[in-house]
């Protein structure tokens, strides 16, 4: 399998190469185009509760799709998620790794979704009350909505609500306000995520809210 | 004339530089800056043969009610050319067989370019997510189309999928037809690809990268309801 991320920060889709007999597996609606004679299967996103758990409770959809190549040459399948921005690729070999809800793409077969209670904590940082927690062997594709940071932390970091994209699972989430009272409410900054332990995080430096917000005020 | 596309892919223009005399076409409100001297004409079809049944034809497309000519008066002059979208734009030179674009993807054209309006049928138009109506480009000379994300080609040799929402243009020498995803179609309705269009034939697809529907999914719950 022979992948690439295209389209710069602002713009970036996947082309998956899939070899005979090779599988790709994408959130539903991620395919933008594909070789007519690749096959597609829905399924449910690993069970009927398990999915169902991902799709209200992790912002992700209760089916997936396999992309599998039946043929006997190299086919293309292109995909992309729904908002602009980046994409990055993840390697596991055996760790998880844990996302926000809607982040995931796409993975390899190997790879595992599940969902996991984030804590009320997580909700106040406007990221959702469950994460999304990926393991296994193989890669896993996911992406924001504007360009993606990556942060080594060591101690203690401090991200804006809604910004934070993906993390490690030793890293720990505390909700906190920016600043003093004043600085908070008035700087605009409000609530922020505090982040402890060593390991490395993905910062989206855009937000979809962040954009609503903006717009909201103007739309009469 | 000659076509510059700047700030690729994420927020594209297009530069037009032209010879004193030299007229471009452009959908309205394309234009965002331009020399002084730049003459401006609004007419409802292609320069010097004005038609209301045009316009409304292009209407239907997604496309705007007039569109504008801009000409250099006694020197060469410049014309940038923008959308609303944020996205990438591409220069397609017409010469031969001619271009099917989607309704919204057209920016400008060269006077030689002749612009038509093809109803797709009901089927097509009912099931595919895209406008009824597609423009028809023939004749020779330069075409600017926009698209929301990146623009990437595909040559197709045979069949292949396209999901709806993500068609920028197409050569006329293909076919399409409304399709399913696969062999099965409840995996497609189950799997959210729905319904896409299937090309078959010997030519180019210009598809975008992103799908402006998705995006207008994805923001629209946080917005205010007007």
């Amino acid at each position: 399998m022979q992948t690439t991320i295209e389209g710069g920060s602002a713009f970036a889709y996947i082309n998956v190469d899939l070899d005979p007999g090779e599988t790709i597996i994408a959130e539903a609606d991620a395919m933008s185009s594909m070789a007519a004679d690749l096959d597609m299967d829905a399924k449910l996103n690993g069970g009927f509760f398990n999915g169902l758990a991902k799709a209200f409770l992790g912002g992700e959809s209760l089916f997936v799709n396999h992309f599998t190549n039946n043929t006997n040459a190299a086919r293309r399948v292109t995909l992309v998620q729904g908002t602009p921005g980046n994409t990055r690729a993840v390697q596991l070999n055996g760790q998880e790794y844990c996302l926000q809800p809607g982040a995931y793409i796409a993975s390899t077969p190997g790879v595992t979704l599940g969902v996991k209670w984030a804590g009320f904590k997580s909700w106040f940082a406007r990221e959702g009350l469950f994460k999304l927690s990926v393991s296994g062997t193989g890669t896993v594709w996911y992406g924001a909505y504007g360009g993606l940071l990556e942060k080594e932390v060591n101690g203690e970091y401090i991200v804006d609500t809604s910004h934070l994209v993906a993390y490690e699972p030793q890293m720990k989430l505390n909700i906190q306000l920016a600043g003093g009272l004043f600085s908070s409410l008035f700087g605009g900054e409000g609530f922020v995520t505090r982040l402890e332990g060593k390991g490395k995080i993905i910062v989206q430096t855009r937000s979809l809210s962040g954009l609503a917000d903006w717009i909201n005020p103007r739309l009469w | 004339m000659q076509i510059d596309i700047t700030h690729r892919p994420g927020n594209s223009a297009a530069k037009v530089s032209l010879q004193a005399g030299e007229s471009i076409t452009a959908e309205g409100g394309a234009m965002i800056a331009m020399s002084g001297h730049m003459q401006v004409e609004t007419t409802t079809h292609k320069k010097g043969e004005g038609s209301v049944l045009g316009a409304l034809k292009r209407m239907v497309t997604g496309e705007s009610f007039f569109i504008n000519h801009f000409t250099p008066a006694g020197a060469p002059g410049e014309v940038f050319f923008g959308t609303a979208l944020s996205g990438d734009m591409m220069e397609y030179n017409l010469n031969g067989p001619g271009l099917m674009v989607q309704g919204g993807s057209y920016v400008a054209s060269a006077p030689t370019v002749n612009m038509d309006i093809q109803w797709q049928g009901f089927g097509k138009a009912l099931f595919s997510g895209e406008s009824m109506f597609l423009i028809h480009l023939s004749g020779s000379g330069p075409v600017i189309l926009n698209s929301f994300g990146a623009v990437y080609p595909i040559q197709v040799n045979g069949d292949y999928i396209v999901d709806t929402g993500h068609i920028v243009a197409f050569e006329e020498s293909l076919t399409y037809e409304v399709s399913k995803v696969g062999k099965s179609w409840i995996s497609s309705f189950l799997g959210g690809e729905g319904l896409v269009c299937k090309f078959r034939g010997q030519g180019t697809v210009w598809c975008q990268s992103h799908n402006a529907g998705s995006f207008g999914t994805a923001l629209g719950p946080s917005l205010k309801p007007r």
